[in-house]
């Protein structure tokens, strides 16, 4: 992965081509379990996107001070201070949410993935760019989260977003509760790859004929 | 509540912390190196054990920090820094522990140490002892519960997925699909194990 | 740079860096910690008016609810055996029994509203779980609670049954949470403990 320096490059790359769940399937822990609810995925994927976005930018704009030798524990430090933040907000502000989220919130900052972009991008990248990088990342994975939270919640409460959809409301729909649970969670995950990879194998195939 | 009585609940709690509330098929805490590291049955065995020597240790040690230093102050929410550090420095230190005094066991254990390190499952557990409030004797059992059951999960993927080394698994599916096919799999059937916990 | 390259700087860098973020963290930590309280405050309130026969706007704001609360509630005293009152013009109206025990997860917590009559159930509110959302955190869904409304407390055996949802319903049971066995279980095991351990402080009243 050459890091190009142009803005849309960046854009597109952390948004398809790079999504980390879909090439890497890393960090998926923490945020699955919050999947069972549109609404809860959203407030998770805020809180992803809020912390890779702006520890992006920090560490990018402390990398010219930042010793070699302690880099990795400034990383943690900085994902952490806005994990934080993220976390006392909603516990003030939207008690019940903080409430559902549970310890999700701050697992955030075991997240590979933040680590991973702090590492390999926001280090050797000026500050702007790195913003950018962290906010299209952070969309990247809530966009999967959304997509598999989407198919639990319809399917398996016959609401999004709390509130009661047609056909899946009705008594004809019979109300899958396995997607209310934890397996629910992986096998949607799993389908969602199975549907990415393909098409990725596809586009490979695809771009391999041609030249 | 009587010693009886005490027993049984801290049995409650290792039972569910390996089964019914298992920290990865449940939980969803630790999955990266579970979905990287579950290729063999003996790599697994080894990560297991590494983590549920750590998990156990660290929740104790966590829950000293949260009750003496960080709760006295009313600084709760650094608890998220402090537990990492403890975490990081104690398998630091366990790993050169291993390393000076027992080669072999730093031969087939040491080397996962690092791997721990970023396991959110460690981080996990201690969060969920705050969270419900456990004690000292409680929180213990639920970190070697859990361990117990990442190990255990861990394990059974390992094993399964060595059977599928030959099975023809469509190029959509392999490696990250169908592990978490597996784990979904998996998930359902622990679920069954509720029902051995009544009343 | 000079300083860079100094053998202290790392540990002078890490020093500086703790410094200033858990600056800023203490900081806007004891901004927020009042309005923790206050919520806290507020979801306790909240339910206990909710399991009373008290009217509460729809959209209460937290002043709304903590007037209300002021007005007609009183702390619990020996009279009560550990129950808050509902007064209401000088008489007695409902009794208000705090509940908290073990749910599936973590420890849920609430209160049961029981009229002056000491049997009949006047409502159910809970201001803290941590339950499956969907199957146990049903608990706290209107459906589940107007079930308890105007249900009697036995006076022999069970004070009040959580029954598998296809069964029965006589005037001292509800129905469970499809799907949500071991949370009804727990709140019904430790619901009826202190509902039967208050009626006894309750009835060796003079």
């Amino acid at each position: 992965m050459i890091p190009s320096n142009k803005t849309k490059d960046v854009v597109l790359t952390a948004l398809w081509d790079d999504n980390p769940v879909f090439r890497q399937i890393l960090g998926i822990c923490s945020a699955l379990a919050v999947t069972n609810l549109v609404l809860n995925t959203m407030v998770m994927g805020a809180a992803v996107v809020f912390t890779t976005a702006l520890s992006g930018l920090t560490v990018s704009l402390l990398r010219k001070w930042t010793p070699r030798v302690i880099r990795m524990m400034v990383e943690v430090l900085v994902i952490a201070f806005y994990v934080i933040l993220f976390d006392q907000a909603l516990k003030a502000y939207w008690p019940d949410m903080s409430r559902n989220l549970g310890p999700y919130v701050g697992l955030i900052i075991t997240n590979c993935i933040i680590m991973g972009r702090a590492e390999a991008f926001a280090n050797t990248n000026p500050p702007l760019l790195s913003f950018v990088d962290g906010l299209f990342s952070g969309l990247g994975y809530a966009t999967v989260l959304l997509c598999v939270a989407v198919v639990r919640e319809l399917l398996g409460m016959g609401s999004l977003l709390g509130m009661p959809m047609p056909f899946f409301s009705s008594p004809l729909w019979d109300r899958w509760i396995i997607m209310v649970m934890p397996p629910g969670a992986f096998f949607t995950l799993a389908v969602i790859v199975w549907l990415a990879r393909t098409i990725q194998v596809e586009k490979d195939t695809k771009k391999e004929t041609k030249s | 509540m009587t010693i009886g009585n005490h027993m049984l609940h801290l049995l409650v709690v290792l039972f569910a912390a390996v089964f019914t509330d298992n920290i990865l098929l449940a939980r969803f805490l630790g999955m990266c190196s579970f979905l990287s590291v579950s290729r063999q049955v003996k790599t697994a065995v080894g990560l297991g054990f590494a983590v549920v020597f750590v998990m156990t240790f660290t929740t104790a040690l966590d829950w000293l920090a949260y009750k003496y230093i960080l709760q006295p102050y009313a600084i709760e929410y650094f608890r998220f820094i402090l537990f990492i550090i403890i975490i990081a420095a104690f398998v630091q230190f366990i790993e050169m522990a291993i390393e000076r005094y027992s080669p072999v066991l730093y031969q087939n254990l040491g080397i996962f140490l690092p791997l721990i390190t970023v396991n959110c499952a460690i981080l996990g557990a201690s969060l969920f002892m705050v969270i419900r409030d456990y004690n000292l004797a409680e929180g213990i059992v639920f970190g070697l519960g859990s361990g117990l059951g990442w190990m255990l999960a861990i394990v059974a993927m390992a094993g399964i997925r060595e059977k599928l080394n030959n099975a023809r698994i469509p190029k959509g599916l392999q490696g990250p699909g169908i592990t978490l096919i597996i784990a979904g799999l998996m998930a359902l059937a622990f679920i069954g194990f509720t029902g051995v916990l009544s009343g | 740079m000079a300083l860079r390259e100094k053998a202290w700087f790392p540990i002078f860098f890490m020093f500086v860096i703790t410094l200033c973020l858990s600056a800023v963290i203490i900081l806007f930590g004891s901004i927020t910690r009042q309005r923790v309280k206050d919520n806290e405050r507020i979801a306790y309130e909240r339910a206990v008016l909710q399991a009373l026969p008290i009217e509460l706007p729809p959209r209460a704001t937290p002043s709304q609810i903590h007037n209300v609360y002021i007005t007609n509630i009183q702390e619990a005293d020996a009279s009560s055996a550990g129950a808050l009152k509902y007064i209401k013009d000088d008489s007695l109206v409902a009794y208000a029994l705090p509940l908290a025990g073990p749910g599936f997860w973590a420890s849920i917590k609430g209160l049961i509203g029981i009229a002056a009559d000491l049997r009949t159930v006047t409502g159910i509110a809970f201001y803290e779980q941590n339950e499956t959302p969907g199957l146990g955190g049903e608990i706290v869904k209107t459906e589940f609670r107007t079930q308890f409304r105007g249900k009697k407390v036995a006076v022999k055996g069970v004070p009040l049954e959580i029954l598998p949802a296809t069964a029965e319903l006589d005037e001292n049971s509800v129905h469970a949470i499809t799907g949500a066995t071991q949370t009804s279980n727990r709140l019904g095991s430790f619901m009826n403990e202190q509902l039967a351990a208050w009626r006894k402080g309750m009835n060796n009243q003079p």
